[in-house]
């Protein structure tokens, strides 16, 4: 047991990877099995994930589980350099906890979800597996190297998964997914050189450090060191907030919410938008927090872009995963917010919001997934008055929606009102334009909501059947855990409140 | 803890039925939301007699969740408004459970409705008992969701969903004023507890201005909830639902909120003298405005959602011109009546086969005398007749606003005094007297209808004793809350009189015009078309917004598609020419077929050495 304990962190990462030569070892025909396969080896994770957070110390303010091997050295020709050495350093905190919860659980809702898939079924779930590994990951290393390595496995498994099992635009939409991420990428390899060559060692804590001494002495900071330290932030941000993603650079992920299949979507908006959101975090706050301190204001004008643009947008479309897209750049802007009042409720409220919306869209889009199959189209003007043939559908896609819409006593209200109660101590004005998006949020979604499922009904969808307990257990759970939060937020707070007021107090007063 | 059991067992009936959705039989259902609202009724009696012994504020609270290192309390406290309130919710939900088992009898989805119907009840219980300002939010939210469901309840219905959706995104923009001003006031005072925040008033901790400000925002959200000028015009609309839901939500309890919410936080109004004129204009403004809505109209229950937001402008400025008692009793009697005309009006309706333009109606004396009996109790009441109740609630509304000294807000009362007597007594007579003008045969109504209209019907007529003579509900009102008592003795003996008058001129030319017909409603109308239209037209409200607000953010909404499609998914377009500008770069130096990703691997490689390169100038 003890040894589990040590190892949780890497054992969550890489256990999904059992579940690969499991798949292999199978008929290539029998699709049932490799689900259920490719849904067991989830399980692990999601147990161990789930023993961790009762292990967890919220009392404790540093990385948890916290393990570091020398992995390789690269030597420096010139002998009075240090050579570089590279860590694999794993752990947790009050950050990444409720992130890793949230990966695992999506991840094996996502299994679950994955019974619209009938091709190429091997190949499909060792790729959502491997995602999976990425994803976890990317929020349990504790080095930066590490770091990107994960955020790219990720990247190449989401390449594949939306253009060979994607909708009709899938490799337009996968070439787009590629482009902008990689870009994103590239801007993180930037800065990963940068941080390399200033700090010699990459793991959270000793970046920290270097970077925190290197402020303390601004004698130090001149000329081309100066140049080295603002590219290097400038480039995290900008890597961040393409995977986030901040107005302008939103175009990719409407593609992607549109053309990858139903449990891809339900990962890509559940999970991978929100490692923008932790990246902003652990390395803008984490490294940067007199920057970000520099930055903040703009960081909640950028908000504000998000939400008002994606609110007004996410109210014209015509199509419901577009709704849906354009919601997610929405809230994506209220995550924006919280980071940026540089207070400790904001910041609870920004992963709160990660969390909660994490399990409203991939809710959501499972829903319209199950409802694409039985409909054929997610045209909204096609849709209407499916509450007479499929009610239990119609409820549950109600609660999502009142979820999203931030009502009490659902997750998203809670996380709405944390961002927001955090900005409205420092910039109540500002605040006071963004309750504009509560609004329209509203204003979006019962348009959405009610042109599917309200009105008379289509004469072609009398006969339509109602989702199967397959499709209705693994949303239910997701209602569960998002009234759960919505109910007693502290199950998800206590953990995390420690580590953010960590990260507040080095933001300085 | 009896006061917690309370708005339990609602919930709990609740989610029997969402559990059993498929299990229940129709009677079954309907048992289980009456049984628990009538345990609910049972349980607030004795809490409500032992705040009338003089009891103390019932308080309970625990812990719930943290904001930083400070704990956020989840918790009761039920002082003599909160136990008025609680009894007039669970009593009023409790007949009105009972009706609907007559009213929805023959619709399939009988389980839906208690379900909501209780949640609602729950909702609304929940709040008027809170301890906090958040949970006052909450439940806000709840009851507003609640009423959304019902009021869609026949979702099939195109008008019932525009209806339904109306409903929310109005009262929602309200809700935002609300919610501002819950996380201002957190961080002006610490905490989101009421007696906290009364503290923190008291002595002088927030600025008078920041007072004012967060007044008038929790003021905006009671404005959205209770249907008052210029959120109102979801009210009307959500006369689309079920008739048993108008009485329960749309009249008696839910857009009573905004009325109870200022009660609540009345000693932050009290703070400052230009909420209080706000609260007051704008509810003279709305008594008079809706009022003067409802002359013209002929749906039934649009008349009667017309007078209720009428109503509730009366209670809002009575709240305004310091006259806490009379705002808080014309709430109850109010419940009362306004309950009575809708469980009346749905029996006519249920009578008609779901008809409910007045002009259709006609003559139902003859076959429905006690029901006709029971409709003209409420009009009496709502008009302002001794000795029932709407009397002396109105007329201590009326002495208040006189006593405050704001003479211009008076003759407004008055004047939406005769309005509101003419039009109940327009649809009295309509109803009522004459020949029946409809084609379907006049049907019975079941008992079950008939014994919430008999309770209510009684409750309408004896309620006004409460304060009159003894002046009972005012000092037990006044001992627990801490607010001053209204300085009615200085108040004229002839504004009884007056209001008096008023509503019998109203009554008598309803008289003229409907019963008797010697003045034909037609050459009023043709005497002075323009106002007519204007009135029957509503102002032209809804045009307007639509106007203003709707087609501007739909035509902003079209541009920034446009801009998102073209300009800003252009930037792809820019990218991507400058990543394959590079490929044709990589493709030379490699001589083979780039792959896209070979590529995006690419620029990581120069971006690599590109920083190696720098990294050598700092040594």
């Amino acid at each position: 047991m003890k040894v589990i304990t040590a190892w949780l962190p890497t054992l969550i990462t890489f256990l999904p990877l059992i579940g690969v030569p499991v798949i292999l070892c199978l008929p290539r025909k029998q699709t049932g099995w490799h689900r259920l396969a490719a849904m067991l080896a989830t399980l692990p994770s999601l147990l161990l994930a789930g023993y961790m957070y009762a292990l967890f110390e919220a009392g404790q303010k540093g990385m948890q589980w916290f393990q570091s091997f020398v992995w390789f050295r690269i030597p420096i020709p010139d002998p009075q350099v240090e050579p570089w050495v590279f860590h694999y350093s794993m752990g947790a905190d009050g950050l990444s906890m409720p992130l890793v919860l949230l990966t695992c659980i999506v991840s094996t809702l996502a299994a679950a979800a994955s019974l619209y898939i009938k091709e190429r079924t091997r190949e499909y779930y060792i790729l959502l597996l491997l995602l999976q590994t990425g994803m976890a990951g990317v929020f349990l290393s504790a080095n930066f190297f590490l770091f990107f390595i994960f955020f790219e496995i990720t990247l190449i498994s989401m390449y594949f998964l939306i253009g060979i099992w994607g909708y009709l635009g899938k490799e337009k939409a996968a070439n787009h997914f590629l482009l902008y991420n990689g870009l994103g990428s590239g801007f993180l390899l930037f800065a990963l050189v940068g941080l390399l060559l200033l700090s010699g060692n990459l793991d959270y804590g000793v970046i920290q450090q270097n970077m925190a001494q290197l402020m303390a002495h601004p004698e130090l900071v001149n000329g081309p060191v100066k140049t080295m330290v603002w590219a290097i932030f400038v480039s995290l941000m900008i890597a961040f907030a393409i995977k986030l993603p901040i107005f302008p650079f939103h175009s990719w992920m409407l593609r992607v919410h549109v053309e990858a299949p139903t449990p891809v979507v339900m990962i890509h908006s559940g999970i991978l938008l929100k490692m923008g959101a932790y990246g902003l975090i652990r390395f803008g706050l984490g490294i940067y927090p007199a920057f970000m301190k520099e930055v903040a204001t703009l960081l909640v004008i950028l908000g504000l872009v998000n939400i008002l643009y994606g609110a007004i947008l996410a109210f014209v479309q015509k199509e419901l995963k577009k709704v849906l897209a354009y919601s997610s750049v929405s809230h994506m802007g209220i995550i924006l917010l919280g980071i940026g009042s540089l207070s400790g409720v904001g910041l609870q409220g920004a992963v709160f919001q990660a969390v909660s919306h994490g399990l409203i869209s991939a809710l959501l889009f499972f829903l319209v997934g199950s409802l694409y199959e039985r409909t054929k189209t997610t045209e909204l003007d096609e849709l209407g008055g499916l509450a007479k043939s499929m009610p239990l559908f119609s409820g549950i896609l109600l609660v999502a929606a009142m979820a999203l819409l931030g009502l009490p006593g659902l997750s998203g209200f809670i996380s709405e009102f944390f961002a927001f109660l955090g900005l409205f101590k420092v910039k109540p004005v500002m605040a006071a334009v963004g309750t504009l998006g509560l609004i329209l949020a509203a204003v979006y979604t019962l348009r959405a909501v009610l042109k599917t499922t309200f009105g008379p009904m289509k004469q072609r969808f009398v006969k339509l059947t109602d989702i199967h307990p397959r499709e209705t257990v693994p949303m239910l759970v997701f209602v569960g855990l998002i009234v759960l939060i919505g109910v007693y937020p502290d199950v998800l707070g206590r953990p995390m409140q420690e580590t953010l007021e960590l990260i507040v107090s080095r933001i300085g007063g | 803890m009896n006061v917690l059991w309370i708005p339990l067992f609602p919930l709990i009936a609740f989610l029997l039925l969402t559990a059993g959705r498929k299990v229940w039989s129709k009677g079954i259902s309907a048992l289980i939301g009456i049984i628990a609202t009538a345990f609910s009724f049972l349980l607030s009696l004795p809490v409500l007699w032992e705040s009338l012994a003089g009891g103390k504020t019932i308080v309970w609270k625990i812990p719930w969740f943290h904001i930083n290192q400070q704990v956020i309390q989840f918790g009761i406290e039920a002082g003599p408004l909160n136990v008025l309130m609680l009894t007039i919710v669970s009593g009023v939900s409790f007949l009105v459970h009972l009706y609907s088992w007559g009213y929805m009898r023959k619709d399939q989805r009988i389980n839906t409705f208690y379900a909501y119907l209780t949640l609602f009840t729950f909702s609304m219980l929940g709040l008027v008992i809170s301890s906090n300002l958040l949970e006052i939010y909450i439940f806000w939210e709840l009851v507003g969701v609640c009423s959304f469901l019902l009021v869609g309840f026949w979702y099939f219905k195109p008008e019932a969903k525009a209806a339904a959706k109306k409903a929310f995104i109005v009262t929602r923009i309200g809700d935002i004023g609300l919610f501002i001003a819950v996380s201002l006031l957190f961080w002006q005072v610490g905490s989101f507890e009421l007696s906290d925040l009364k503290a923190a008033v008291a002595n002088g901790q927030i600025e008078p201005a920041m007072i004012t400000w967060i007044a008038i925002l929790v003021f905006i959200g009671a404005v959205g909830k209770s249907g008052q000028f210029p959120l109102h015009t979801w009210l009307p609309d959500a006369m689309e639902g079920p008739t048993p839901v108008s009485a329960l939500i749309h009249a008696a309890t839910m857009v009573a909120a905004g009325v109870f919410l200022v009660a609540n936080l009345f000693f932050l109004f009290e703070a400052s003298e230009t909420a209080m004129s706000v609260v007051a204009y704008t509810g003279g403004f709305t008594a008079i405005f809706a009022a003067s809505i409802g002359l013209a109209q002929n749906d039934i229950k649009r008349v009667l959602a017309y007078s209720t937001v009428s109503q509730i402008g009366y209670m809002m400025l009575a709240l305004g011109s310091a006259g806490y008692v009379a705002g808080v009793f014309h709430l109850m009697t109010h419940a009362f009546f306004k309950a009575l005309l809708f469980l009346a009006a749905g029996a006519v309706i249920v009578s008609l086969h779901h008809e409910q333009d007045i002009r259709k109606m006609g003559g139902l004396w003859k076959q429905h005398r006690w029901l006709g009996i029971w409709f003209l109790t409420g009009c009496l009441a709502i008009a302002g007749i001794p000795p029932f109740s709407g009397f002396f609630s109105k007329d201590e509304i009326l002495m208040s606003v006189y006593a405050d000294g704001r003479q211009g807000l008076f003759s407004v009362a008055v004047i939406a005094a005769f309005f509101t007597a003419f039009y109940m007594f327009r649809l009295f007579f309509m109803v009522f007297s004459g020949s029946y003008r409809g084609e379907q045969k006049i049907e019975g109504i079941p008992r079950v209808m008939m014994i919430p209209i008999i309770v209510l019907a009684v409750l309408s007529t004896v309620a006004g004793f409460a304060n009159t003579p003894g002046r009972l509900l005012e000092h037990w009102l006044v001992t627990g809350s801490g607010v001053a008592s209204d300085s009615l003795h200085h108040a004229p003996g002839w504004i009884p009189v007056l209001a008096i008058a008023v509503s019998l001129l109203g009554i008598g030319l309803a008289y003229v015009m409907y019963g008797r017909k010697r003045l034909a409603p037609e050459a009023v109308v043709k005497a002075v078309p323009w106002v007519y239209q204007l009135v029957y037209r509503k102002y032209y409200i809804d045009e307007l917004y639509q106007m203003i607000i709707v087609l501007p953010l739909k035509a902003f909404g079209w541009f920034l598609h446009g801009w998102d499609r073209f300009i800003v998914g252009g930037l792809v377009h820019l990218s991507a020419w400058f990543v394959s500008f590079l490929g044709s770069v990589g493709s030379r130096i490699q001589n083979g077929q780039a792959q896209t990703y070979a590529l995006v691997s690419l620029i990581g490689l120069i971006l690599l050495i590109v920083g190696l390169t720098a990294g050598r100038l700092f040594e």
